[in-house]
């Protein structure tokens, strides 16, 4: 991720109403160059309505925004000349086989020379695994392979922008890894912007994370910051025996902030809330050991992305609005 | 990305972005696949067989006879025929899918109507009216054994394309504005079946709409097709401007309204 350069896109109170229902409101939106940029949220969220209109598919009934600099509704072929777009139901000439999609395709970029334009399309082919199918009618092709289709011309014109909506959606577990290695791969060269459901994927390979609700951004930082979840550090601890002194010693430290307790069994269970992670890392197992009790567990709370998006869109926590 | 110093980039701007491609792509779905033979076998098919009967069939044949029924089926059916085809050029891309896919590529709006008007255009004009109008042209020649007049049969030929671009821009307009098929071709059909009415309740509508290209209203005012053939002269130059302009206004309106398409 490139901060230091400026914003591939960047959106100031983005808003789309149709028919009076607010898709999107006032989005605010940053994407550094060669981030992979993951934009989360449930159906109906605004996702797919953000990526139309960064794309000029759609117009904006309020605010505007850029990509490359160049803005959506007056710069939109110069922008879609530098995108590579992946729909999330992709749609193409059922007529035409995959080579002539991507021939297709790459001649909206590409003039010639003709023999480098087949080596891009067979080079889009065979990454996709699509090269034993590539003479086939798409009418006959399935759903996993239109989505591989699909990344493949997304990529054919070398985007500096790759903007994929739901890219692994109908794709089987094999697939999705091969996704996401392919997105990982191309990092260096491009940014990426994509949407999905799949919390897993996010997790994986994003840098930075939007989480949209009802249209809104609920939710916005680096994948480790979400991660690290808006109650601070947490550590998990499972005690034996005689904890009433390690309670005294423990809870008396500066850093601690709280100190929740329970029993489970013959076990103590606490749930430590500190406020200097680096003296709870350094001290505080060792205060434990020089106390009568037993510690059976010693963790630091970790969040999945799944608790995180989950919270934010029950509304329990506000992550950095 | 490094990958594109291998190529020559395209470098069309503006309104042009995207449209050499697209037409070729349009192009190669009349040329490239059955759509080219089979228009022709119906077209060449239907006019010299039924012209070649009542030319053939009937020994008191006199040339007004022949140019009327080849007037009637060069003009009127292929226009139907014009109207079934472009139905779902602009509204099945819009409920498939396919317009927004290509929309998302670098291609201006413009292009991909114009590219769509060009090639059907160019598809109609080869299989619907030049290639039958050679074989009825063949056909009178044999029959009367005296050529007609080959520059009014050119002119001929061009009113009848004109007849035909008519109804193919204003279905191209029906596609724009609406979302489904049946408000496209029922509009369109009706407003070709139900000229004759029209210019019956307002006589003067007789000069704007494209009625009387081919078809005789009455022996006052013969259509203009008939009259070039038959070597008299034509009623007014102004149906021809008129259906020209409207031609044009109808372009015009549906590159506007697909501008204002959201996909």
């Amino acid at each position: 991720m490139n901060k230091s350069a400026p914003p591939v896109i960047e959106t100031r109170d983005l808003t789309k109403t149709y028919k009076g229902v607010q898709a999107l409101r006032s989005l605010n939106l940053q994407v550094q160059k060669n981030s992979i940029f993951g934009f989360l949220g449930p159906n109906g969220a605004g996702k797919t309505t953000t990526i139309k209109l960064l794309l000029g598919l759609i117009r904006p009934t309020a605010g505007n925004a850029t990509v490359f600099g160049m803005d959506i509704v007056k710069q939109s072929v110069d922008i879609r000349a530098r995108v590579g777009y992946l729909p999330q139901e992709p749609h193409f000439y059922e007529y035409m086989t995959a080579r002539q999609t991507l021939r297709f395709t790459a001649r909206f970029f590409f003039k010639g020379p003709g023999k480098a334009i087949d080596d891009r399309v067979e080079e889009m082919l065979h990454m996709v695994d699509l090269a034993d199918k590539a003479d086939r009618p798409l009418k006959t092709f399935s759903g996993g392979e239109r989505q591989r289709l699909g990344i493949a011309q997304a990529q054919v014109n070398y985007p500096d922008l790759l903007i994929l909506d739901e890219p692994a959606a109908s794709l089987d577990p094999i697939g999705r890894r091969d996704v996401l290695e392919v997105m990982s791969k191309l990092r260096k060269y491009t940014t990426i912007f994509y949407s999905t459901h799949i919390l897993d994927d996010v997790q994986r390979v994003s840098d930075t994370v939007v989480i949209l609700n009802k249209g809104q951004k609920a939710a916005e930082g680096p994948i480790e910051e979400l991660l690290a979840g808006s109650e601070g550090v947490i550590y998990l601890i499972s005690l034996k025996g005689d904890t009433e002194a390690a309670l005294k010693q423990v809870g008396s430290q500066p850093w601690v902030s709280g100190i929740k307790t329970g029993e489970h069994g013959d076990e103590t269970r606490w749930q430590v809330n500190v406020s200097d992670p680096q003296a709870a890392e350094a001290q505080l197992l060792k205060l434990l050991v020089n106390t009568p009790a037993v510690v059976t567990e010693f963790r630091r709370k970790q969040y999945e992305l799944e608790d995180i998006f989950m919270q934010v869109i029950e509304g329990d926590q506000n992550v950095r609005q | 990305m490094s990958g594109n110093r291998d190529f020559e980039m395209v470098s069309e701007r503006g309104w042009r972005r995207g449209f050499n491609n697209l037409l070729n792509n349009e192009l190669s779905r009349w040329w490239k696949t059955r759509m080219w033979w089979m228009q022709c076998l119906i077209w060449v098919g239907m006019i010299g067989f039924m012209l070649g009967a009542v030319m053939f069939g009937s020994p008191d044949f006199n040339l007004t006879d022949g140019v009327m029924f080849y007037t009637i089926f060069a003009g009127m059916f292929p226009a139907i025929a014009v109207i079934i085809i472009m139905q779902g050029v602009l509204v099945g891309e819009k409920k498939d899918g396919t317009a927004a896919w290509v929309m998302s590529k670098p291609a201006a709006r413009p292009a991909f109507i114009l590219s769509k008007l060009l090639a059907n255009s160019l598809g109609v004009l080869g299989t619907m009216v030049v290639l039958p109008g050679v074989v009825a042209y063949v056909l009178f020649f044999i029959r009367m054994q005296i050529p007609l007049d080959p520059l009014r049969f050119l002119a001929a030929l061009g009113v009848i394309f004109l007849n035909q671009l008519f109804y193919l821009t204003l279905t191209l307009l029906m596609g724009s504005l609406f979302n489904g098929r049946g408000p496209v071709i029922g509009i369109a059909l009706a407003f070709l079946f139900l000229q004759q009415y029209l210019i019956g309740l307002l006589p003067g509508l007789r000069y704007l709409i494209p009625w009387t290209l081919v078809i005789p209203l009455n022996n006052e005012a013969n259509a203009i097709v008939p009259s070039l053939l038959s070597g008299q002269p034509i009623f007014s130059y102004i149906p021809l401007i008129a259906v020209a302009v409207e031609c044009i206004l109808f372009v015009l309106v549906a590159l506007w309204r697909f501008n204002r398409e959201e996909f």
